[in-house]
């Protein structure tokens, strides 16, 4: 057997190797020892921020929940609550608000389904190599344009159509509560749809992308046409996906309140189905998100409205949350089909 | 000696090979491959050389899945050791017990002694650090940083040294990239990008940088595997070049390649050392019949 | 035969599909580039050297209604502080996240759900959190009260706002950056660790500055999304039109301007479209074509950056 190992026989060669001493050293290593201390501080703080948020929101809502209870979610008549506020009442009941976020947004959503589906339909098969990229860039582009500006060209374009080519002229008579006007229901679910509709569709797309190319192959030797297997396989398969980008889309409908609160008419009003379809659509409506922002000025110097809009920021934390876990919920069906996550969100 | 080729022979012998022959003539790297294509016997170099690692009945395990078992042997000092053995046989496992890499892995565990210069390396108190700068090693995939070439090397040997003077650094770079005989190609572009050069070349750079801080060891797992011949051929002459400096242990699927530069050989199957002996007898006259089979390629 | 006639209907349904398809994203890509011409068209007159260099002017005929200054500073100031006071916080929890923590560990779950979560809350609701806490006593420091602006309660200011809108893209830029430092190959972290480099000094010398490009694609995306806000700015930074001092490039002025309200360029376009109480349009859509501008070049960057990186790392 060899020798064993000699320190003499590793010593420092000219130009060659240093001699070995293992013991260990005391080096430098302050900033090896605290740094993951302090990133994972950063960390958790950064996950549990949205913990102090749910609570100080909580809290100052609690007054308003504290005195109507449920009632503040079924009771309605908000705009003459607002006014009477100032001179003492308090009592708020917002259901026409939440009527005017539920239907601004669930419209938008249908329409943003339909339109966002063909873009990611588009976007994952249809479209030839070079037309790919340019169009991603319009959609994210339409994603980074700012809320106030949809509001700004809504009010210009969509709103003013409405009113001089859809209002019918008799339509004092029809709707005797509040004055029809081109900012309404109509408006909001129009701006809304493309302000969501990026959302949808890149997560769509994704998702259809992620259909293993042997489905779709196994589909075609089937002699089946593209659209079939468009249709029939990835479509099917994605849905778990698709899912979860109409939920984000939602998500972020109903947040919204800038755009909604340009175009949407200011009137906490409920839609009434009873003057028939057009007029449905034509009157104006008013929604959590629009309120809170047009309220969030001098009339926060009001106790009672104060605390009706933090009210109104609770409801619209629980919606989101809500929609953020069915949203996970989602990805997390999808990736177990795929075995592939893609959860990209805007 | 410009122009003249030096007898393929000469490579085996151990001879040191000059500088000359490292030029892209195009007649001596087909005399290079005549040499390796041809059948070559094992080399044989004289002297007994003492253990630089002494492993003793090492057990690695990942989980509850065992992938080594009691392994122990020798490598010698300032030669070329290649393990060798079938895909999973646990060669490159153990390659990374020598510079504790795999204390990476969570579900690492292991057993048993790994000696370097008297101190067993899987002790408490033992400078990682140290160990890694004492035993350097070179990757299956190059691996260069995505900086400049100089900045490859420079930021390894700043680890180590610390704050050095500008030329002095530029001095172990360009010692560094004359071991590895790259020298001659990237002296021009020292700060231009590390990714920018070839497959071989990337290989050497990351060799240089092993090289740099002054290692005792240089390990390497399958470094070849997705090089060309030529680069190959280059690189297994680097190797024999620095054996007279460095210890050198070699992870290879190629068995032609262990023939043809390794000085000890240890064939390993399904995590146990089958046989350790040097590169003469196991190639030519195995004591096992494992050892034979695998060999002549009757399996792996 | 009926299964070639059924064929033929089915190349008919396809044809339909495929081209209803086109017609959505050609609808999509022309409402995009309609509402950038629009503005483009409705805005262009309204620039001009005057236009960017005068402050705001509160009057009822729109044509001293001066420019648009203040709100361009102001969204500057918003734009920056946030992101200054936010990046060491996310590049942390980036790194963190990408090198640190493992899966397995329940911290991490809490850690991903508490983020997913504060990406999904809407910005209004985030500028409510900020009234609700920003007007605590103990916040009296961060904003002056009784500014020349008008009537302006404790409790708004741009330090506000900063520290609000930071926690709004918190989330955003913690992923995409995370997403970046995942990004760089194993082997490179393998490469530096057999060199003997420490954990934390292969992040800092070879992770990171490889990473680069996607942390500032992280930066400028945030940028973006913090430019364009409007609801949290009105909420904490209110609508004045005049900052807490005029000669704001003045360092000594820095500390009351901060302190003090102010307006940004969304803020100012919501006050003056023809739903706010400015109503003077004109101006709003010169703003809208300087916010767009800003927003286009701020993604464009982004796309590039993300670009640049993506080449750079295999």
């Amino acid at each position: 057997m060899p020798a064993h190992a000699e320190a003499a026989v590793l010593a420092p060669v000219p130009g060659g190797p240093t001699a070995i001493d293992l013991k260990e050293r005391v080096r430098n290593t302050a900033s090896d020892q605290f740094m993951p201390y302090l990133l994972g501080a950063a960390a958790i703080f950064s996950g549990l921020v949205v913990t102090l948020l749910v609570f100080f929101v909580v809290q100052k809502a609690w007054p308003v929940f504290h005195a109507e209870g449920l009632r503040f979610i079924t009771a309605g008549g908000w705009d003459t609550q607002l006014e009477d506020a100032w001179n003492g009442s308090a009592f708020f009941g917002v259901r026409a608000l939440i009527a005017g976020s539920v239907f601004s947004t669930l419209g938008a959503l249908l329409v943003s389904f339909v339109l966002g589906l063909g873009c990611a339909i588009f976007l994952a098969e249809l479209a030839p190599a070079w037309l790919r990229r340019p169009f991603e860039t319009i959609v994210q582009l339409l994603a980074g344009i700012p809320s106030v500006v949809f509001g700004l060209v809504g009010l210009m374009v969509v709103v003013t159509f409405i009113a001089d080519r859809m209002v019918p002229g008799n339509s004092g008579d029809v709707v005797t509560e509040i004055p029809i006007g081109g900012a309404c229901l109509l408006a909001a679910i129009v701006v809304l749809t493309f302000m969501i509709l990026p959302f949808f569709v890149t997560v769509a797309t994704d998702s259809l992308r992620a259909v293993p190319r042997s489905y779709v192959d196994g589909g075609l030797a089937l002699g089946m046409t593209r659209w079939r297997t468009i249709m029939r396989i990835q479509l099917p398969t994605a849905a778990p996906g698709l899912i979860a980008g109409l939920v984000l889309a939602a998500a972020r409908g109903i947040g919204e309140a800038i755009a909604i609160s340009m175009v949407a008419g200011a009137i906490a009003f409920v839609p009434n189905l009873a003057h028939g379809p057009l007029y449905m659509f034509l009157e104006p409506i008013r929604s959590m998100a629009s309120a809170i922002v047009e309220n969030g000025g001098e009339a926060m110097d009001v106790p009672s409205i104060a605390a009706a809009l933090f009210g109104l920021a609770t409801l619209l934390l629980a919606f989101s949350i809500t929609l953020s876990m069915i949203a996970r919920w989602a990805f997390g069906l999808f990736s177990r089909r795929m075995g592939v996550v893609s959860d990209r969100n805007l | 000696m410009s122009g003249t080729r030096p007898p393929v022979s000469a490579i085996r012998k151990g001879v040191p090979v000059s500088d000359t022959f490292m030029t892209a003539d195009p007649h001596d790297t087909f005399s290079l491959l005549e040499g390796m294509l041809s059948s070559s016997a094992p080399r044989v170099r004289d002297g007994v050389a003492p253990a630089v690692f002494e492993i003793r009945a090492l057990d690695v395990s990942y989980g509850s899945k065992r992938v080594l078992h009691d392994v122990s042997l020798e490598l010698p000092e300032k030669r070329i050791t290649a393990f060798i053995g079938p895909s999973g046989c646990g060669k490159s496992t153990a390659l990374r017990c020598l510079n504790r890499m795999n204390d990476e892995i969570p579900s690492f565990h292991s057993r048993g002694k790994i000696m370097l210069a008297g101190q067993d390396i899987r002790g408490k108190g033992l400078d990682l650090t140290a160990l890694r700068r004492a035993v350097g090693m070179v990757f299956q995939q190059p691996n260069p940083f995505p900086m400049s070439v100089y900045d490859n090397i420079a930021l390894a040997v700043g680890e180590h040294e610390g704050r050095i003077a500008r030329s002095t650094l530029d001095g172990i770079v360009e010692q560094a990239l004359r071991q590895a005989s790259l020298w001659d190609e990237v002296k021009d572009g020292l700060k231009g990008s590390a990714l920018a050069l070839s497959g071989g070349q990337q290989q050497r750079l990351c060799i240089a940088r092993a090289l740099a801080v002054k290692p005792a060891v240089i390990m390497l797992d399958e470094p070849c595997a997705s090089l060309d011949p030529i680069s190959t051929a280059r690189i297994e002459e680097l190797l024999l070049e620095l054996s007279t400096d460095y210890s050198i242990v070699i992870v290879t699927h190629n068995m032609a390649q262990a023939k043809r530069i390794s000085d000890k050989v240890a064939f390993f199957l399904m995590g146990r050392l089958v046989e350790m002996g040097d590169a003469l007898q196991v190639f030519e006259a195995p004591a096992r019949s494992e050892t034979a089979e695998y060999i002549s390629g009757s399996f792996g | 035969m009926g299964s070639i006639t059924k064929q033929g209907n089915r190349r008919i349904g396809s044809s339909i599909g495929i081209a209803l398809c086109w017609a959505a994203s050609i609808a999509v890509a022309a409402v995009c580039l309609f509402i950038i011409g629009y503005l483009v068209f409705q805005g262009w007159h309204a620039i001009n050297w005057h236009f960017l260099s005068t402050d705001p002017v509160a009057s009822l005929s729109e044509e001293s209604a001066g420019g648009v200054r203040t709100p361009m500073v102001g969204t500057a100031i918003l734009v920056l502080f946030s992101i200054v006071l936010i990046l060491p916080v996310a590049i942390g929890a980036a790194v963190y996240l990408a090198e640190y923590m493992d899966e397995r560990w329940w911290i991490t779950r809490i850690v991903r759900i508490g983020l997913e979560t504060l990406a999904s809350v809407p910005s209004v609701v985030f500028g409510m959190f900020g009234l609700a806490v920003f007007t605590l006593g103990f916040f009296k420091f961060l904003s002056s009260s009784g500014t020349e602006g008008g009537s302006m309660a404790f409790g708004r200011s741009f330090l506000v706002a900063s520290i609000v809108m930071g926690v709004h893209i918190l989330p955003f830029v913690i992923k995409v950056a995370e997403e970046a430092i995942r990004s760089i190959p194993k082997s490179l972290r393998q490469g530096a660790l057999a060199l003997g480099m420490t954990k934390w000094r292969t992040i800092r010398k070879v992770v990171l500055p490889a990473a680069a490009p996607g942390i500032a694609t992280a930066v400028v995306l945030g940028m973006g999304l913090a430019a364009g806000d409007t609801a949290i700015v009105w909420l904490t930074l209110g609508g004045t039109m005049t900052m807490a001092s005029d000669a704001w490039w003045k360092f000594s002025n820095w500390l009351p301007v901060l302190r003090g309200a102010g307006s940004t360029l969304t803020t100012f376009i919501y006050f003056n479209s023809p739903a706010g109480d400015g109503n003077s349009p004109g101006a709003a859509f010169g703003a809208a074509l300087v916010l767009i501008v800003l927003v286009l070049v701020l993604n464009l960057t982004a796309q590039l950056l993300f670009r640049r990186g993506s080449k750079a790392g295999s």
